[in-house]
């Protein structure tokens, strides 16, 4: 599986939407609604799914799946 | 009763037993209930040399071990804490600082870089105990590590005499029905008969992960001061990015939760390959030795009971507010009822007026700090008013069924005044009306353009979305996740207005482009 699809199956446990449907301008709070623990609970998931350390402040600022995106490819 | 007092006896009872457990650079530090007592000690003897007596102390961080010392330091000697919420913005917490009256600030690390304008805003404050043991670093004069006033304890012959149980112990903010959060001033009966009333016990060592914000009653008082009183381990969650994770390394008995949590972490349990066996996810998931969830805050959807109940935990709901230290009733594993927030504590009285829920007893505030006319207003004859409807079924357990006052309560527990918000939307020239209501665990903004400024900039729909976005991404930038607006809602036409030319809330969905 690619990391990518990896990443979208780890957001589609806390979403309505299916993986395939994700577009990376989708919002996390508005489009795939999550709620602001959802929103937690995931980056920590991110960190030991792809053993990587995200720095609270600057992660918790991120909107769209995107942002998300490039945030884990540029730890890696 | 006194916090004190009960602390004393768990010292004495439950030496050795560890009293808090933390992470620090990935290994497990703990301090026993010995251990401790002898910070606590020198908390309150150090406030006492340093000339703080009967003064109030704010403190802002989130949970560690220093600031549960701290706290306690001050409300087991003759003076006032005053915690207030982290997460908000520098402006907010100095107003907050300011209209408590605090002389004096307990400061986390991670808010160094407020320092200087707590100095410059908050005149009051004499001292600044930064929460941390490595002296500060270029620090400005009134700045110190809190080792400075716990040394100074250790070397003062005298200590603060026993609080009287009337006493004021701390003032918990929360949210206020006209967009001013209220100081709600809790005594040292308050809260010592709060920890006494809620039934529950559990062994000495008992391990409880704490993963709620410590400055809210909930988290303090029924985690860390009734946890304590039974001879538990608390466990400080770092972060609850890593609560999961967390909940593996110290494999909690027990723990207290919001809604939000509860729907959380059933969604990634939901999510998981239905072909793992239940025990072995409950292993991964929560450490492999949590049976009980006690939850409060907000009204937990029954629905998950069953769930959690599938995967051998017990949920317990609660029912509580600040004003009332904070435990009004509760299930418990021996009484419980599913939909129900449990039997009233054994210390309170109920009875309903138009179907409001009435609280008298002796967890109930002395009344809001510096706001008579509020208090006056909640407080009648001694009856709280809670500002939630409900009734009492045949067996005596309460339900809630509705809302009188104008707060948003989210699933996190989080009480928001729309008002609060509404007045800080306004001040962008584009927001002509906006209103605030909470839905699928956020919260809404519907506004109604400016039509002065849409004409002059010509603006057409697409722009004027486009610029309220923008405009409300940055200013969720600067608020706890809790106040931040997560759906936009662009009005075509004005809200509705009564009589008296205010917006009629209860019909902001009417004309709506959306509904």
């Amino acid at each position: 599986m690619s990391q990518e699809m990896e990443f979208k199956n780890i957001v589609a446990q806390y979403s309505k939407v299916a993986a395939e449907e994700m577009t990376e301008e989708m919002r996390f709070r508005e489009d795939l609604g999550f709620s602001s623990l959802d929103f937690m609970s995931f980056l920590g998931e991110l960190e030991d799914t792809f053993d990587i350390e995200l720095e609270e402040d600057k992660a918790m600022k991120i909107v769209t799946l995107g942002e998300a995106l490039k945030l884990l490819e540029d730890l890696q | 009763m006194l916090i004190r007092t009960i602390l004393e006896e768990s010292a004495q009872k439950f030496g050795d037993v560890k009293a808090v457990k933390w992470l620090s650079r990935k290994e497990v530090l703990a301090r026993s209930y010995l251990e401790m007592m002898e910070h606590v000690v020198s908390v309150r003897k150090g406030l006492l040399a340093e000339g703080f007596a009967g003064k109030h102390i704010a403190l802002i961080g989130s949970s560690s071990v220093e600031w549960i010392e701290s706290y306690l330091g001050i409300i087991t000697g003759n003076t006032v804490a005053v915690p207030l919420d982290a997460a908000l913005p520098c402006e907010d917490l100095i107003d907050l600082i300011n209209r408590s009256d605090a002389e004096a600030l307990f400061l986390s690390p991670k808010h160094r870089p407020y320092l200087e304008s707590f100095l410059a805003g908050c005149p009051k404050l004499q001292k600044i105990w930064m929460l941390q043991e490595e002296a500060v670093k270029d620090a400005p004069e009134k700045v110190h590590a809190i080792t400075e006033v716990q040394n100074a304890g250790k070397n003062a012959s005298e200590d603060a005499a026993y609080p009287e149980e009337t006493d004021l112990a701390t003032i918990i903010f929360t949210s206020g029905t006209t967009g001013k959060s209220k100081g709600v001033m809790l005594t040292q009966n308050n809260l010592a008969s709060n920890v006494e009333a809620v039934k529950i016990s559990a062994e000495p060592g008992t391990v409880m992960l704490s993963v709620l914000p410590i400055h809210h009653a909930f988290c303090l008082v029924m985690d860390w001061l009734k946890g304590f009183s039974q001879g538990a381990t608390l466990c400080v969650n770092d972060s609850l990015l890593h609560m999961v994770r967390n909940m593996g390394i110290f494999k909690p008995d027990i723990m207290l939760m919001v809604p939000m949590m509860i729907e959380s972490i059933y969604k990634r349990l939901a999510g998981t390959d239905p072909g793992i066996p239940k025990a072995v996810l409950a292993e991964k998931l929560f450490g492999g030795n949590l049976h009980t969830v006690f939850t409060g805050g907000a009204h937990l959807d029954p629905y998950y009971i069953d769930r959690f109940a599938e995967y051998g935990i017990e949920v317990l709901e609660g029912y509580g507010m600040s004003e009332c230290s904070p435990v009004i009733s509760n299930n418990t594993p021996e009484n419980h009822k599913k939909g129900s927030i449990g039997k009233p504590l054994e210390n309170v009285e109920i009875r309903f007026e138009n179907s409001e829920i009435l609280v008298r007893g002796t967890s109930v505030m002395k009344g809001y700090y510096q706001m008579p006319d509020e208090t006056e207003k909640t407080l009648k004859g001694g009856w709280l008013h809670t500002g939630d409807k409900g009734y009492m079924d045949e067996d005596g357990y309460l339900f809630i069924n509705g809302r009188v006052k104008n707060l948003i309560i989210l699933s996190n527990g989080e009480n928001v005044s729309p008002e609060e918000i509404e007045n800080k939307l306004a001040l962008n020239p584009l927001v002509g009306e906006v209103i605030v209501t909470g839905e699928d665990n956020g919260l809404t903004a519907r506004i109604y353009p400016e039509q002065a400024v849409v004409e002059a900039e010509m603006l057409d729909a697409e722009a004027i979305e486009k610029r309220l976005r923008a405009f409300l991404d940055e200013y969720n930038k600067k608020q706890p996740t809790y106040r931040q607006i997560t759906h936009l809602v662009v009005r075509k036409n004005p809200f509705i207005r009564n009589a008296t030319k205010k917006i009629r809330r209860q019909d902001v969905l009417i004309d709506e482009p959306l509904a």
